[in-house]
Formats: structure tokens, sequence, C-alpha cells
């Protein structure tokens, strides 16, 4: 969670910035409807009290007149909602770019393997340009795991005998961001420790790195 | 002495009285309750700080694979089915359930496999270490090696058959159980929602029950359904799950808003607000939508786009119903006079965290939220805020509310108070936290120092220990209450429904049966109340019987294991003639009561209902293996040719004969119909014989098939998921098609005696339904199988 608010400070990548856009609103929707749903039991509960000389049969039992009012104001809220979250779904389609990076991503008991274009190989480390489009096939090789890099908003099961593709923009900071990719799925005893660095470089040592 | 102990002990053990049935499903889910805690205290104090050394990984992972299993499947249902079991009856005025019998035997089966899931830990290598989601191919035994597994997913298929057998019973008992006056519109909200969550039961676990299936077979019998990587097994297995699984929350929480739904009443003094459209909402959108919402949990698996946002809407479109509950709920309250006792504060606190979870549950419907949230703490803390929060805080205002209906006894009520505000104070510690934990993984058993992730886990596991010491004034409370409290008053809070003494049915004016086991001790208070128990053997030995023998089942290989299958079918046997003889000699008689209200199904009888009932959830059965068929034949990159294993015409023979049969079966039927017991004979005889040729044919039809190397260890891998899919399903036909040639014989008796004639035939008229099931479900078979 500070997580995510520190995110906002910084600049942001574009898969992290919809995101924080989008819960944002969720946030203000849910935390408003919240309070005002919890504060509304808690006055009724002090307003109507047990007390001396009140008769509650006196009065009618509401029926589905409240019900459809309260229930249209959070079918309002609940429409525009989705509709954001539909407009916001750029962070998961893939994008159609010539220039992106293509990356093959292998899970394993217990680690991830990264294959580049050139068929250069690392393990447990992603190294990607600055602020580049990066497209990656995911896929297992034994059970199944979860690829998520939650400082960018991207998340996706690496399943044996599928591949899956997530697409993210790198950061734009250069520089090593420990464990900022872990396993989202429950894979085994080593679960825990299946965590990759993602390591954000500059263009051109971009190009010297893969080519050694 | 002696013999009192003894009898006392066969009251308990043989005991087939809803009531006791209900109190040993609440004392054995709390133990159960207490195991869970266990191990969930042994995690958060793993993770109270980063690094530590307290758990193995393996050790942590069936942990959190053991407290959810045993939290979901053997405590919070079962707690909510002990009270359905002693107050559903009573709320509608009926002696008992529909099948006592039948009842004790759900009870038995939910024990005995809870019983392997407990042992699954003391075997070598320890029990399943999955998760209780247990996504395939871990749980293979490839990759989850060992018997303690195989237990727990043996323990897990009896407690859905338990489950399904429940069903079965409560559904037959709401809808034809109910005394006169207690119409469809005066059915109390409890009974409402305990009939919701049955419902929901008995459509969901059988996927359960298929998908387990497949996966012992796998570990047991060396199928490959979730082993072969072509097929992409972990795409089948979640859709199984998810299936049953997301009705499966409701099924939770459900019966604790049964039990809101009362409390509200009675310590308000006011009629529910918007009655009909809780009902309504629930029977129409929540009961069919939470069979259209699984996809929710899988919008990171790489499902389309398009599908991804057909579930995200049907998920918002199933939030609205439980808003329209939660604010009805709440304006109950309205001009209400609210007593605070603690029943009440639990129900209330249960609707203020059921609307924290719930909103969070809106946040996760969002698949570009899920993008973050898939899989990590906000999960966890959503679910406990529905599960613990809603749905334990609901029962646990159950406990309080009937414990003065079951002991005839009060409870001190400031300890109860004491209860729930460190309670409810100790869950938000415990778990608020973990909304905010958004990128730390679930079920991950160590981290490192880093960020607020050491902060925030050590504040929940705090706020752990607050929640569970809390839960020990709980227990405190039940045994002191039932062994010292102060007498209390037949009906301590003015309740106006039937399980309490002293109210009247509706319209006839005369009070509902009572009946009550703690009547006995406590005869002051409660009335004298008459308990009626038929003692049967039968469901505790039926159950020991198969205890043995799947106890054996991970050893097969070994000739113990071998010997022990061989004890465990021999009990079987016995006790399964013995319950039939017990019908025979018509030694254990349901007295149904003449008059009631039985709409819609008045003119149906009490066991067609119940076998209508249980082959609708038949059809689930078969059909989740149908479709999990169908998903293998489109996943498998290619098959084998039409008529190139299986024979068409000896398949169509087959199918010939069994059709046949079904034909002799309904002149059977008729002939009873018309009293005619010689043709009923006859005709059965036929129909026994057909139905054996048809099984005699496929037994040598399949010695051929392994003679030819059709088998499921072959090297090819098509032929091994062709023949997996193939012994797998036919052969469960097969075992259906046996099991009624065995019922035959019964009924081939029980004509022979003349016990059926023209006017009381039931048992034919049932069986000529499931026989009419069975030939049904092969003409699917047939094409399916040997025509494409
Ligand atoms: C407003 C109502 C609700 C909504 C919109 C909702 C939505 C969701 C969604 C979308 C997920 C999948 C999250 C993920 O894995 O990424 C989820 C998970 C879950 N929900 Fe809910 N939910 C609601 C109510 C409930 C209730 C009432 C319960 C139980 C009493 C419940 C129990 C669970 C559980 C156990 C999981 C996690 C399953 C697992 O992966 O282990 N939810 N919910
Ligand atoms: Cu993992
Ligand atoms: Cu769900």
């Amino acid at each position: 969670m500070f997580g995510l608010l520190s995110m906002v400070l910084a600049a942001q990548p574009q898969t992290a910035e919809t995101f924080s856009q989008l819960f944002n609103l969720y946030l203000a929707f849910g935390t408003a409807a919240a309070v005002i749903v919890i504060s509304l039991l808690v006055f009724f509960v002090i307003r109507y009290r047990a007390r001396d000389g009140h008769d509650p049969s006196k009065y009618p039992v509401p029926g589905w007149k409240v019900a459809l009012i309260t229930a249209m104001i959070t079918l309002s809220v609940l429409v525009t909602a989705e509709y954001q979250t539909i407009a916001s779904e750029s962070n998961i389609t893939i994008p159609n770019d010539t220039n992106a990076i293509h990356i093959k991503v292998l899970g394993f008991q217990w680690g991830w393997s990264f294959t580049y274009p050139n068929g250069k190989t690392t393990l447990n480390n992603l190294t990607v340009p600055a602020g580049a489009v990066i497209i990656l096939n995911i896929t297992s090789r034994d059970v199944f795991h979860s690829f998520g890099i939650p400082m960018l908003a991207e998340k996706m099961d690496a399943i044996p005998g599928k591949v899956n593709t997530m697409w993210f923009q790198a950061p734009l900071q250069t520089g090593v961001y420990r464990d900022a990719i872990r396993c989202y799925e429950l894979c085994g005893a080593g679960h825990a420790l299946m965590i990759a660095n993602l390591t954000v470089v500059s263009q051109q040592s971009w190009q010297r790195w893969i080519s050694s | 002495m002696m013999e009192q102990a003894i009898n006392w002990l066969k009251g308990w053990l043989f005991t087939t009285n809803h009531k006791k049935v209900g109190i040993l499903y609440i004392f054995t889910s709390c133990y159960f309750g207490f195991v869970g805690a266990v191990l969930a205290l042994l995690m958060r104090t793993q993770l109270s700080v980063p690094d530590n050394n307290f758990l193995t990984g393996n050790f942590y992972n069936q942990a959190v694979t053991m407290h959810g299993v045993i939290m979901i499947f053997w405590f919070l249902s079962p707690l909510a089915i002990g009270f359905a079991n002693y107050f559903v009856p009573l709320q509608i005025g009926a002696e008992d359930l529909a099948f006592p019998r039948l009842n004790a035997l759900s009870y038995w089966l939910y024990l005995a496999g809870g019983i392997f899931e407990i042992i699954s830990f003391f075997v070598p290598g320890g029990s399943a270490n999955g998760g209780w989601t247990t996504y395939q191919p871990l749980g293979t035994s490839q990759f989850s090696p060992g018997a303690g597994p195989t237990l727990v997913f043996i323990g897990w298929i009896l407690l859905t058959v338990s489950v399904t057998l429940g069903s079965v019973n409560f559904i037959t008992t709401i809808f034809w159980m109910r005394a006169p006056g207690v119409t469809i519109s005066r059915i109390p909200m409890f009974t409402w929602f305990m009939f919701f969550t049955i419902v929901a039961m008995l459509f969901s676990f059988p996927a359960l029950i298929a998908a387990l299936v497949l996966l012992v077979s796998d570990r047991v019998l060396g199928t490959v359904f979730f082993s072969l990587a072509s097929i992409q097994p972990s795409i089948l297995w979640d859709n199984l799950f998810w299936f049953f699984g997301h009705p499966e929350v409701y099924i939770v929480l459900l019966p604790a808003f049964g039990v809101i739904a009362e409390v509200l009443q009675v310590f308000s003094g006011r009629p529910l607000a918007a009655k009909n459209v809780i009902l309504i909402s629930t029977a129409i959108i929540v009961l069919p939508l939470s069979f259209g919402v699984w996809m929710h949990h899988m919008f990171v698996t790489g499902v389309p786009l398009a599908l991804q946002n057909v579930f995200s809407i049907s998920t918002i479109a199933i939030s609205l119903p439980f808003d329209l509950i939660t604010l009805a709920f709440i304006e109950t309250l309205l001009h209400g006079n609210i007593r605070l006792n603690a029943p009440m504060l639990f129900a209330l606190g249960g609707i203020v965290l059921f609307i924290i979870g719930g909103i969070t549950g809106v946040f996760l419907s969002s698949p570009v939220l899920d993008r973050v949230f898939r899989g990590s703490y906000f999960v966890v803390g959503h679910f406990h805020y529905v599960m613990v929060g809603a749905a334990i805080f609901g029962l646990i205002a159950g406990i309080y509310y009937w414990l003065p209906r079951m002991t005839g006894r009060m409870y001190n009520e400031g300890l109860a108070k004491i209860h729930f505000i460190v309670s409810f104070i100790g869950f938000n510690v415990l778990y608020f936290p973990m909304n905010l934990l958004t990128d730390m993984p679930r079920r991950i058993f160590t981290y490192q120092s880093i960020g607020d992730w050491p902060l925030l886990n050590g504040v929940a596991s705090i706020g752990a220990y607050i929640f569970a010491l809390a839960q020990i004034a709980l227990a405190y409370q039940v045994l002191n209450t039932w062994f010292r409290g102060p007498p209390s008053p037949p009906n301590p809070w003015g309740a106006a429904t039937l399980e309490w003494p002293q109210v009247q049915t509706p319209v006839v004016g005369q009070e509902a049966p009572q009946g009550g086991w703690i009547g006995e001790l406590n005869t002051e208070n409660v009335g004298k109340e008459k308990l009626h128990d038929n003692l049967s053997s039968r469901p505790i030995l039926l159950t020991a019987g198969i205890f043995v023998a799947l106890l054996g089942v991970p050893y097969y290989s070994s000739s113990l294991g071998i010997a022990t299958i061989l004890i465990g079918l021999l009990i079987l046997a016995y006790s399964v003639i013995g319950w039939a003889m017990d019908d025979l000699k018509e030694r254990f008689v349901v007295q149904d009561s003449e008059a009631g209200e039985r709409w819609p199904f008045h003119l149906v009888s009490k066991l067609k209902l119940g076998m209508w009932t249980f082959l609708s959830s038949e059809i689930i059965f078969f059909g989740t293996f149908i479709g999990a068929y169908l998903y293998i034949r489109a996943a498998s990159p290619s098959w084998i040719a039409v008529g190139s294993v299986h024979s068409i015409p000896i398949g169509a023979l087959n199918t010939i004969l069994l059709v046949t049969s079904g034909l002799t079966m309904a002149l059977a039927l008729e002939s009873i119909r018309e009293g005619n017991q010689r043709n009923l004979l006859a005709f059965l005889g036929i129909t026994f014989l057909l139905g054996s040729a048809f099984m005699g044919i496929k037994v040598s039809e399949w010695a051929d098939l392994a003679s030819k190397g059709f088998l499921i260890s072959s090297q090819n891998q098509v032929i091994s998921i062709a023949a997996s899919s193939y012994y797998f399903l036919v052969g469960l036909h097969g075992a259906h098609v046996t099991a009624g040639l065995i019922v035959m014989i019964y009924l081939m008796k029980k004509t022979i005696n003349g016990q059926y004639t023209k006017e009381e035939h039931r048992g034919i008229e049932n069986f000529a339904l499931y026989w009419a099931f069975v030939d049904v479900i092969w003409c699917f078979l047939f094409p399916l199988f040997y025509l494409m």
C-alpha cells in the first residue's frame, strides 16, 4: 500500500500510471460507500437503542422502495467503476508496437529464466532498457507459477503447456529494482524464494549488454 | 453404572435424532476449528518477523493448505449444518429430518473425512501442501508424492459425499415436512438461508467431487488427467475447481446471513425490512449467478479479454443483491427498540465486516486491478473479512442466540460483551493490515525486511493472538453455560419462531412438536420434552467400513494395504446388507405425519422428492466429467480415430441392451401399478439379466482393449489420455449400473416377500427413476466415446 503511494509520487511508466488512477477511483468510491453505510448502521443503533414507552410495531415495515433506490445508487457507482476498468484495459491488452522487445519467461521450481530476442539467457534477473515497451511470453517448465511485477501493476500466470503474454513499459529511472519480480502462485516449498530483480539500463548500455 | 455409560454412549453413536446429530456436528466442527486455528497461529508466528526460521517452507505449505481446507470444509460449513440439523426441523415444525439414518450417515462420513485430514499430517512426507485450491499439476504424485496428500483428497471426497447426502435430506425436509400452517411465506429466515445454501451445495459440490475423483484417480490409478502438459491441465483444474469454488464462498456465507436475519428481528423488535426483496434476489440472482462468475479467479490465466469482461460484469452484478441485503438489514433497525445483547452485537459486527469485505471484493472484480491483487495478501484480507468477519461472527451470534434453547441455561452477558469487543478489535488488527499488503504474495513462508512488510506483518500477528485469545472466552462460555449456567426462561429473547417453546404454529394454533435431548437434563425450564430417538448402528458401521477400505487405498500395492481394503469392504457389505434387512423387516420406520405443507410437491412422495434431488446432483456430477472430457478432446493436439479402438457394433449392441432394460423396468413399474406382483418379478428379472449382460460385455470389451495395448500407462500420450478418459468415465457409469444390479437383488427379494403392492411400491418407482437415469447417461457416453 505504501508502495503504491510512493508510486504515485515518482514519474511512472504507463501501466503503473493507469493502475493508480483506476485504483484511486475504486478507493474513493469504496471508502465513501463504507463510511456512509457503516455510519448509518452505527447511527441507527444509537438512535434506536431500547427505550421505555417506544412501541416498534407502530411503524410500517419498509418494503421494496428504499431497496430499489439504494440499488439504483449502487448500480450507478458500480457501472461507473466497471466503465473505468474497461477504459483502462490498455494495461492488459498487448500493444501493437513494432519496437517492442519480446522476451521469453520460463518459470520453474524455483526461479525465473529470461531469454532475450538474440537468444541470450539470464537467471532471476530481467534486464530492460528504460522506457521501452516490453512484451513477455510466459510459460512454466513444471507447475503453475504466477509472474508478477507489482510496481508496474502487471501479473500473468506461468502455466505448463501454455504460453501467456503480458506487457509493460519499463521504468523511466535506470537502476536495479531489487526483488521487483515475484511468484504469486503457491508452487512448492521454495515459493517464497522465487524472486527476481528488474534491472533498468539506458538504451545504449542495453545494446551493449545484450550483445555481450 | 456401567450399563448406563454404555447406553449413554450408544445414545450418541447410534443416534438418528436431528438434535443429537446437530450437537455432534457443532462440537466436532468446533474441534476442527481449533485445529485450524492452531495451524493459523503457527503461520502467524512464522510471519511475525522477517527471515524467521520457526517453520520450514514445506511445513508452512502444509499448514497453509490444511488451515484453509479444514476451516472451510470441516469448521465453517459443518457448524452451520449443525445449527441446521437442530433448528431447521424445529423452525418448520417437523418431527425430524426426512431421512434420519441418512443424516447420521452424513455426520459420520464428515467425521471420517476429518480423521483422514488429521492423520495425513502424521504419515511420512506429511500432508497436502498445494493450497486449499490445489492448483494442478502441483497436486499430482509427481510433485506431491506420498500417501499424505492422497489421504487428504480421499477425506475431502468423503466430505463432499456427506454434503451431497445432506443436501438431499434438507431439501426434502424443507419441502415435505413442514407442519400445517407453515406455508412457504411463513418459513423463517434461517431456514430460508439454509435452503439457499443447500441448493448451492447440491449443484456445486458434484463439480468438486468430480475434480477430486479425477485427481485421486491420477494419484492412485495412474490416469493422466492432470499430468500431461499438452492438454493444459492447470486450466482444466481451474475451471472445475472455481465452478465449485465461487458458489462455495456463498455456501459459507449464507447460513450466517440466516442467523443475522433472525437476530436482527428479535433484538430490534422489527420485522425484516424488504423481506421479499431479500428472498427473491437471493433466489433468482445470487443462486444462479454464483455459477456464472468463477472466472474472476482466473483473470491472469490468459483467458481472452472479452471473457474477462463478461466475468467482471457478472461479478459486479452479483454484488448488487448483497448490497440490497445489507441495506435491508440496516433498514430493519429503523424505528426499532434495539437491545445490544451478545447475539445482536455479533450480528451487527458481522454486517460491518461484511461491508468492508464486500467492497474489497469489488476491487477484485476489475481485471485491471487484479493484475496487482491476484495472489497477494489483499485477496487474503478480502476473503477473511467475509469468511471470518461475516460468516464466523454471524455463526457466533447463532451460538449465543440459541445456547439458551439448547441448554436451557443462560450464558454470562458481561463476558459475552467483552468477548465481542476483543474479537472485533483483534479481528481488525489481524486482517486490516492485509488490505495494505498489496504487493506481498500470499502463502510465502518467509520474507526479507523490505518496506512496510515487517511492520504490517508484525501487527497482523499481534492481532492474531488477540483474536485467538478472545475465543477462549467463547469456549469457556459454552461449557460453563452448559454445566453451570443459571436457568433460562423458555423463550428468553421473546422470539417468534417455532424453535422456541410456547410459540404457536400459525393458523392451526397448536404448539410445534418439541422434543429436546437436553430437556431431560434440565426440565425445569424447557418443559418435559419427549425425545424420540430411533437408534441405528448402521450409519456409523457403514462409515467405518468405508473408512477402513479407503485407508488402504494409498497403500494398495502392498499386501497390508490390500488386506485393509478387503476388511473395510467386508464391514461395508455387512452394514449395507444390515441396512437393507432393517428395511425388509421394517425394523426402522419413520412415521410421516399425514398432514403438512408440501406445496409445490404435495403430489410427490417423500422418497421420490429425495430421489429427484439426488439425481439432479448426479446430473452435475456426470456433466462435470463429460465437460472435462470435452475439454480434453478440444485441448488435445490429436485423438484416436473413430472405430480404430472402440468397436462400434459392440457399443451399439450394449446400447440396445441397456435401452431395452430401461423398457422392461418401465414395464415392471407398470405391472405393480396394476398390482401384478408376478409380472413385477418377471420384468425385474429380465431387467436384471439385461443389465448383467451389459456389464459382462463391458468387461470382456475392456479385457480385449487392454490386451491390444489401449492402456493408461501407454507411452503414447494420445492413447494414454484417451484410455484415461474412457476407462474412467465408462467405468464410473459401469459402477452405477453395478450398484443398480445390487439394488435389484434387494428389490426382487422384497417382491418375493410380497412387500410391494398396488398401493405401496415407492421403492420400485424410485429405482425406475434411477435406472432411467443410468440409461440416459449411457446414451450420452456411447456417441461421445464410440462415434466421435
Ligand atoms: C461483494 C461480493 C464479492 C465480490 C465482488 C467478490 C469478488 C472476488 C474476486 C474477484 C475474487 C478473486 C480474487 C483473486 O483471486 O484475484 C475473490 C476471491 C475470494 N473471495 Fe470474494 N467476492 C465477494 C464476496 C465474497 C464472499 C461473501 C466470500 C465468502 C464468504 C468470498 C470469498 C472469497 C475467497 C475465499 C476468495 C479467494 C479464493 C482463493 O483464491 O483462495 N468473497 N472474491
Ligand atoms: Cu510460486
Ligand atoms: Cu469467486
